[in-house]
């Protein structure tokens, strides 16, 4: 490819030193390139700079502004995080600059991995955050403004949360409850907060699974349960629930909580029988089933199969004939698990 | 409603434009993608079953000789051409800004196979001793080695998936001609896998985090090619049929399917979460502030079952109370159809909303409802649709994601096969 170099780095002096390597896509060796981008001139001209500071390990002022540029045009591009990251630290930038730089790139690719990921990099700096920069949760919320289930904002929060040991902190469960508020069916604070509650307290080398070490029926449940916590924890997604039936995750976090305190979901038989009224008339003869929480019976259906498959198999009905028929194989694949005398999954 | 109709001419036409054409500047900010781009395209073509007749050998020729030119001289593949200076230029010093890649390693093998290439040339000895050089102490996978061989990139399923695929596609049924290579470390990676599944039964990006339909087909990838390969009868829980892990994600997989789309008279927003349902919820907690949880359930309603129209298009999310979207119609069924439990979707309900919702009249699927089409959702809406028996599609291995004749080609190279 033949590169005209009238861009505004060739014609920039601080650049005169460079000699830009093009892009060699292998067209003079027979190769047909694939998926070929109609690039412009900027990004086409950027990236062979980048190609020759890089070539030449340069670490760099000038080299630190060119990755902006090539951020701005490809913030996925894989190796130009990376080696930003290696100027910053090889030139002692201030970080706090960085991340106030990163705040505006973020704002701008809400989608993007490789920001986060470097944030984390320049995080993970004990010597300069020995603790959490005091702005750093209100910048996250501000993210969680323009997209609150921003998955990689979480990924990131949660990183934050074990790397500064701050399941405890006021604010990581006075944000998440302000979530909530605003939005009950905001899953990702829904798990968030059983991060918190219920995940691994100290930087476990196994990756973060609690009680990884114990037997495998063992892995994920608390070996030391709280129950108070437990409790707490379960009467706020009933009052969550309460607001919301057809919402799915209150019903899912009552059932990690119990599981990671190895307690059985019959806990829950009567609050969900409250959610499923059989009307019978003065004979006692059911005249109707009047549902206000699909998930009520799901969770029904699920305590039943242990203790009386006839009445599991009546609420898995009512799910596949009634108020879930997207699901009508599956449910169907339930009581035949349940006719067939197979155990039953009940996490 | 007349039956939906699959655009099978459209949609030729729109891969062909995009293998055969300049890509819109708007694709830049995917440039370093490039080989996954180049994946969809003709895996696209392969599918549609028209690969062969709509390009002439001398261009397959010339595809397959752009991949090796992304081929890494210390093994695996680039994922695209931009990090190369050039063999002369390059030293052990400065390689690490121009490093073999892991998913676009996987991608670039598959597309060989795609094209018919018997994978003579790909450094394969190289590519396996760099692999177990991508995997931390943890058992997870990075995604290049950097300055200083750190393992660079997140910690995350994708990795693991393709690095596991990777090991698939070049060790081999038998190992053959790899004495003294070292494998990679299958049993922790197995052990980080399975503690990325979450409380809800989804799989997440690493432990604690929140399930999501993309991680879980990696998760599920992953297993499936490392048991592909295993010579043990003992299968991992998470593919075991009967174990609570496997019920459990199978449960959460079925959970996934909706008939939230997210159309534009569903909210007045362009978020994509379901704020319709919020506001219910927003009401229904000023109804029953100050109740006791007792009083305010016997306040509510019953809720009226689904009506027969709202049933007509269900797509897929890939979270919790997320919209639709066509991507995930792919991220879902795939996995379950590695899980053996397809059947237990409602088939239809995907086709309409793949076909009536997402499908483009140029051609390409879009993301969501009215979207323009792109590459990735266009060849994950015909995927999904391929795992139902689509007509005009050819059958598709949900693992490598691409033709059973790709994975018969794969097959019967003699060094995979171990006659060699």
């Amino acid at each position: 490819m033949i590169i005209t170099m009238e861009g505004k780095y060739a014609s920039d002096p601080e650049w005169a030193s460079i000699q830009p390597i093009p892009l060699n896509d292998g067209s003079e060796t027979g190769a047909m390139p694939l998926a070929t981008i109609a690039y412009s001139d900027e990004y086409i001209e950027g990236t062979s700079y980048l190609r020759a500071v890089m070539a030449a390990n340069e670490m760099s002022e000038r080299a630190l502004k060119l990755t902006e540029d090539i951020i701005s045009m490809n913030p996925a591009h894989y190796t130009v995080w990376i080696y930003r990251a290696r100027i910053i630290f090889a030139l002692e930038k201030d970080l706090l600059e960085e991340l106030n730089w990163l705040n505006g790139v973020s704002l701008k690719y809400l989608k993007n991995y490789q920001i986060w990921h470097h944030r984390q990099v320049i995080m993970s700096s004990r010597d300069h955050f020995p603790t959490i920069p005091p702005k750093e949760m209100d910048f996250l919320m501000e993210m969680f403004a323009q997209d609150s289930k921003n998955y990689h904002v979480w990924t990131y929060r949660h990183w934050l949360v074990r790397h500064f040991e701050l399941w405890d902190s006021p604010r990581e469960i006075a944000d998440i409850n302000s979530l909530l508020n605003s939005d009950v069916r905001n899953n990702s604070a829904w798990n968030h907060r059983y991060m918190l509650r219920f995940g691994p307290r100290s930087d476990q080398p196994d990756g973060g699974l609690v009680n990884a070490n114990g037997p495998p029926s063992e892995k994920g449940r608390l070996a030391v349960v709280d129950e108070d916590l437990v409790d707490e924890e379960l009467e706020y997604a009933q009052m969550k629930i309460v607001t919301a039936p057809e919402n799915r995750s209150p019903w899912s976090y009552a059932r990690g909580v119990l599981r990671a305190a190895s307690r059985p979901l019959s806990e829950w038989t009567d609050f969900a029988r409250k959610f499923v009224v059989d009307n019978r008339d003065e004979d006692g003869k059911l005249v109707n089933v009047e549902v206000k929480s699909s998930h009520a019976v799901e969770w029904l259906a699920d305590v039943y199969a242990q203790s009386g498959p006839d009445e599991a198999v009546r609420m898995l009905n009512l799910l596949k004939e009634k108020y879930d028929p997207i699901r009508k194989n599956y449910w169907a694949y339930r009581i035949g698990q349940i006719l067939n005398g197979e155990v039953p999954a009940t996490a | 409603m007349p039956e939906a109709q699959f655009t099978k001419e459209r949609h030729i036409r729109y891969f062909l434009r995009c293998l055969k054409t300049f890509l819109p500047d708007l694709y830049t900010s995917n440039d370093s993608n490039r080989m996954l781009l180049a994946f969809f395209s003709l895996a696209g073509l392969d599918l549609l079953d028209v690969l062969e007749s709509k390009t002439t050998p001398e261009e397959r020729q010339g595809y397959i000789e752009w991949i090796y030119h992304c081929q890494v001289r210390s093994g695996g593949f680039r994922g695209f051409s931009g990090t190369d200076f050039g063999d002369e230029i390059r030293t052990r010093d400065n390689e690490a800004w121009d490093p073999a890649n892991v998913p676009s390693t996987f991608f670039a093998l598959v597309i060989l196979l795609i094209l018919g290439d018997d994978l003579s040339r790909v450094k394969r000895v190289e590519c396996l001793k760099w692999l177990p050089k991508m995997q931390r102490p943890d058992g997870s996978f990075g995604e290049v080695l950097g300055p200083g061989d750190n393992v660079e990139g997140g910690g995350d399923l994708r990795f693991c998936c393709f690095g596991a695929g990777t090991r698939y596609l070049l060790r081999g049924r038998s190992g053959a001609g790899l004495d003294g290579v070292e494998d990679i470390d299958v049993d922790k990676l197995v052990t980080f896998i399975e503690s990325c599944q979450a409380y809800d039964g989804g799989m997440a990006e690493g432990p604690f985090c929140e399930a999501h339909s993309g991680h879980t087909y990696c998760a599920i990838g992953a297993l499936t090619f490392l048991d592909r390969l295993s010579s043990g009868s003992e299968k991992v829980q998470l593919i075991s049929p009967g174990s609570e892990k496997y019920e459990s994600l199978v449960r959460w997989l079925v959970s996934r399917q909706t008939t939230e789309l997210g159309e534009e008279d569903d909210s007045e927003d362009d978020s994509d979460d379901g704020t319709s349902e919020a506001n219910i919820a927003q009401d229904l907690a000023e109804a029953v502030a100050g109740l006791s949880i007792d009083e305010s359930i016997v306040k509510l309603l019953a809720i009226p079952p689904p009506s027969e129209n709202s049933l007509h298009w269900a797509g897929f999310n890939g979270r919790c109370n997320k919209y639709a979207d066509t991507c995930y119609s792919f991220w879902n069924t795939a996995t379950l159809e590695m899980l053996g439990k397809l059947p237990l979707v409602d088939a239809a309900g995907n086709r309409q909303y793949l076909l009536e919702k997402t499908q483009h009249l140029v051609g390409g699927f879009g993301k969501g409802v009215g979207e323009p089409p792109d590459l990735l959702h266009s060849y994950f809406g015909m995927v999904s649709l391929a795992f139902q028996g689509e007509q005009g599609l050819n059958r598709i291995d949900p693992a490598l994601c691409a033709t059973h004749r790709t994975v018969q080609r794969l097959h019967a190279l003699p060094w995979w096969r171990g006659t060699e």
